[in-house]
Parts: structure tokens; sequence; C-alpha cells
């Protein structure tokens, strides 16, 4: 398998330089670049226009929506949020949502780069085919393990259970944290590894003291991409925990927020709780984030 | 060294938390599902093998029809439009200098975001008498049901959700159509120029056939996730009305957890599987013929 990690290594940051030395040489803006510029604000906008309405809209009185759906509200009230948080229990989900994505995130990270290391860095036969296994859970829809999986984890007490969640939720993240990470692995010097040898070093020391650390970009990005996947996951949370008290935001909210609910402007909120984690770590680390999926899907 | 990498028992320490788990939370579940879906298997019975009957049963199951019909429409959609809309926005953003990379964060972000509180959202925006509908009120006119409305062969509900996915999944292709384009090296593009190709021409000549293999790439996985959709479905129409926006996974969803037939679930989910795959192959067989050097 020729895996190769095009935008993947942490060093060609988002390539952007492409064709810079050809357009240097005009630095005016020619119309064609204009009739670009506008197209790209106007694709913006689309972008842009639904998230502010509806940040516009939660801050409304159900009333206002109606009577002047587009006038910035005339007071602000952030009842809403607090209606939302607490009644619509999102609070808990929200708390709920942030133990399973961090477990899952440092399991994911742990056992994945072990495995690749054992794949990159060791040397044995099947090691080629080990990571044809793990690489087929990347086309597998999670669809087809439901029944199953909800059957057999009802039996051992894992429904209902957050921890039913994480073991599914860490098995799917397996693929992508173990493919580039074994890019990183091996892309890592021999002769680092060789000098370890010669100190004495024995396998465990080099693996968590020499390449995992060496290997932090990597894991900073495949942990991103664990984390919002995993916190934007409906359809298993959905199908394994029904206590209120255990559900994860994205139930939640689906379950607050419906055609029967006549509260417009709470269900707005709502909306915004559970996105704006998502968009403050997307600002944060948009870079890394962007690199990290697409060095993901990149698969040979 | 070498004795030291070739350590059997540190090998299988490595490796035996990821292959376990693997093991136990993938493939063996995929293998009884395979089996669940010979079976006749209702939530509280225990499944009784029946042989082929589920997938007979699909046969005669209208709703069934739908899903499939629709799972495909997305399919072809999703491949075609995130195809076309994703080149034209890698094309773009290649061509500035200015705010490249603002552009490209904006229109990724709705893939980072929840697809269930984005079609929450759009459910909203499309709902009779919010969003959209109230622009046209604005302006005299009378929008219409834009996800309750079932006339024509593919209803308007179902292009309303493509495009919403369109709007959200477009972002990944773009990116991954980028960082391919910024792979290709400047005395190609050089080379055209002086050659007497315009900006157009060099894209389609040079770039093209050079992206070809990540076409493939994105398409597979488009395809997959087309095939694996939803969350947005869920949220917008659940299904509805009577049924006209079902996909693969919401019938399922259906089937399995509001009817509990296990066993006819399995059947969809097989079905989905081999879809997934059978579509895999043939993109890569049709799309990813030959490699350049780059």
């Amino acid at each position: 398998m020729d895996n190769t990690i095009t935008a993947g290594g942490p060093a060609n940051g988002s390539g952007s330089s492409s064709s810079k030395v050809i357009e240097e040489k005009k630095k005016k803006l020619t119309p064609v670049q204009i009739i670009i510029y506008i197209f790209l604000i106007a694709v913006a906008v689309i972008y842009l226009a639904p998230l502010f309405w509806v940040f516009n809209v939660s801050f409304k009185t159900n009333r206002e929506i109606f009577t002047a759906p587009f006038a910035l509200p005339k007071d602000f009230t952030f009842e809403n949020y607090t209606f939302a948080w607490t009644a619509g229990k999102l609070g808990i989900s929200t708390l709920n949502s942030f133990i399973v994505c961090v477990i899952t995130l440092i399991l994911s990270m742990f056992i994945g780069s072990m495995a690749a290391f054992g794949i990159g860095r060791m040397r044995w036969k099947l090691s080629k085919l080990c990571m044809t296994y793990f690489l087929t859970g990347m086309m597998i829809p999670v669809h087809c393990v439901l029944i199953p999986l909800f059957t057999r984890f009802a039996k051992v007490g894992l429904s209902n259970n957050l921890l039913g969640l994480i073991l599914p939720y860490l098995t799917f993240a397996l693929p992508i944290t173990i493919f580039i990470m074994t890019g990183f692995f091996e892309s890592m010097p021999n002769e680092l590894i060789e000098c370890a040898c010669m100190e004495g070093a024995n396998i465990f020391d080099i693996f968590f003291r020499i390449c995992l650390p060496l290997g932090k970009t990597g894991l900073f990005v495949t942990g991103l991409m664990t984390f919002v996947g995993n916190w934007n996951e409906l359809l298993l949370a959905m199908v394994f925990i029904s206590d209120d008290t255990k559900k994860t935001l994205p139930v939640s909210l689906s379950k607050f927020v419906g055609p029967y609910n006549t509260n417009y402007s709470q269900m707005f909120a709502a909306i915004i709780i559970a996105i704006i984690p998502t968009i403050i770590v997307y600002c944060a680390f948009s870079n890394q984030i962007v690199d990290g999926l697409t060095a993901g899907a990149v698969k040979g | 060294m070498d004795r030291l990498l070739r350590n059997k028992a540190a090998i299988v320490v490595f490796m035996a938390p990821a292959f376990i788990l693997f093991t136990l939370v993938l493939f063996i579940p995929i293998c009884q599902s395979v089996y669940y879906s010979f079976c006749d298997y209702k939530a509280i019975t225990q499944p009784v093998f029946i042989g082929l009957d589920n997938y007979k049963a699909m046969l005669s199951d209208k709703t069934l029809g739908f899903a499939i019909k629709n799972s495909l429409f997305f399919l072809v959609f999703s491949c075609v439009s995130q195809l076309i809309v994703g080149l034209l926005y890698a094309g773009l953003l290649t061509n500035i200098n200015k705010g490249r990379n603002l552009f490209k964060n904006i229109i990724y972000l709705p893939c980072v975001l929840s697809s269930a509180a984005l079609g929450l959202l759009w459910m909203f925006i499309f709902s009779p008498k919010l969003g959209i509908n109230q622009i046209i009120e604005k302006f005299g006119g009378e929008g219409p049901l834009w996800l309750m409305d079932t006339t024509g062969t593919i209803i308007l509900p179902m292009w309303v959700i493509a495009f919403v996915s369109l709007w959200q999944y477009v972002g990944q292709s773009m990116m991954l159509y980028m960082a391919q384009i910024s792979g290709i090296s400047k005395s190609l593009m050089e080379a055209s120029y002086i050659d007497g190709c315009t900006k157009p021409m060099t894209f389609r000549y040079i770039t093209l056939p050079l992206i070809r293999p990540m076409v493939a790439t994105a398409m597979s996985l488009n395809a997959i996730g087309s095939l694996k959709f939803f969350d947005l479905i869920f949220n917008m129409t659940e299904g509805g009305p009577n049924h006209r926006t079902e996909v693969l996974a919401t019938h399922l969803y259906q089937q399995g957890f509001k009817y509990f037939k296990y066993g006819y679930a399995s059947a969809i989910g097989v079905l989905l599987l081999v879809m997934c795959l059978l579509v895999t192959l043939f993109i890569n067989k049709v799309v990813k013929t030959e490699q350049y050097e780059m």
C-alpha cells in the first residue's frame, strides 16, 4: 500500500506558495481577480449568513422573530440561553460530551500511536497486512455495526453508560490516527533510534521518550480531528444512550429542538450553544485542523 | 538495533490494544451483522436462521425503494456537485493571494460543525414561516413548502437537503484539491505559460490531469459519506413527508430502533456496506488511471 501524505507534514503549512512566483510579477489586481474576489465574497456570505441569522435571532423574544425577523434584537436577552442550558438539559449534556470526547481523545492518541509505531517502526512480516486491516475501518459505515454492538452492550451493561460510547468512538477514531501517525513515524530519521539504541535505551524508552515527543504535531492534529468528529456524532449516541442525564450534546439538541417545540428563540439559542465550542476550537486551530483532515483523507 | 526492532514481545504489546479493540468492536460485529441479516430477529426474541427472507422482504418494501433511490441520488449529486464546486473553489482560491486562508477557512467551517445542529438550523431556514420564506414574503411572493412538497420524481425536499449537504461538505473536497494543486511544481506552470497557455488552459491541461488521483480519493470519500448520510436528514425531515426523504441510513435506524426489526435492519446494513465497497472500487477503477510524476 503506497500511502502518501500530501499535505500531511507539519512543515508545509497550509500549502499556499504554489503560484506565488508567477503572480508576484503583476502586483496589481487584474479585472479577472476582482471578479474572483466578488464571487468569493458572495460565497462567504452564503456560508456565514445562516450562522449570523441564528445568532441574531437567538437573542430575540419569540414574538420578535415574526414581527421583525431581520432587525437586530431590541433588547438583548440571555434568557433563551439560560433556559436551553438548564431546562433543555444542554448543560449536563455538554459536560457528558466533554467527558466522552476527552477520554476518547487521550486513549485514541495513546493506543493509536502505539499501533502506528508498531507498524511504522518495528520490523515484522505482517505489518503491511495489519495496516490494511486497520485501514478498511475507514470504509466501513458505523451503521453496519450498530445492531450487534447495541445488543452486545445491552448484555454486558454498557448501554446507557458513557463507556459504551467511548469504546466505539475510540475504535472508529483509530484508523485515521494510526494512518497519520504511521506516516510520521516512518519519516523519522533512523539515526535517532540507532543512537538511542547505542545508549542502551529499550524499545519503550525509544517510543515514549524519542518518537512520541517528536510526533507531537501529528498527535495534535489527529487529536483535534478525533475530538471534533466525536463531538458531533449523533447516531451512536442516540441509539446507545436513553437516559437524559447521560445524553451527549447532539442528542439533547435534537430532542430539545424539534417541530413540536414552539419557542423558536430558545431553540436557536440551543443550536448556538451546540456549535459555539467547535467554532472556538476551529478559530484557534483552523490551520492544524485543515491540515490534519487533508492528511487523513489522502490515503493511497 | 535490529534485534530491538524485531522484539516479538514488544510488537505484541504495541499492537495488542488497537488490534483487540478493532476486532471486538468492528470486525466481530460486522460478521454478526451479516449473520443477523439472515435471521428473524426481533428485539425480544433470539435470532432464528431464516435464510434469504429478509432480502426477499426488501423487494416488497416500498420505503426501501424510496431510500435506495434517494441514496443513489445523493451519491450521484454529491460526487458530481462536489467535484465541480470543489474544483471551482480550489481553482479560484489558488489564483488569489490576499485572503486566501480567510476564504478557505470560511468555506471549510461548516465541515467541522455538528451536522445535527446545522440540520436543525436549515430546518428552520426552510420552515414554512421562517427564514427564506420570510425574505420571499418581504418581496411580496409566497415561498414553497420547502421541506414538505412531494411532487416530481426527485422531490423538492431532497434537492434542498442535497444543496445543504453540498454547502456543508464541499470544504473537504476543496481542501483536498487545494492541497494537491499546491503540490504541483511551479516550473510546470511556468513552462505552460511560456508555451502560450492562458490560465484556464493551464488549468485544463496541466492541473486537471495532475490532480486526477486526488479526484478519485475525494470522490470515494464523498461517495461513502453520502451513503452514510444520516444527521442532516434526520434533523431536517426525519425521513418525512411520508417517508419520501428516507435514505438507507435513516431507514435502517427506523427499522432497527423504532420497529425493532433487528434482522431486517442488519440486512439493510449489509446492503449499505456492499454499496460502499462497490462504489469505492468502481471510483478507484474508473477515475484513478495514470499516475504522473510531479
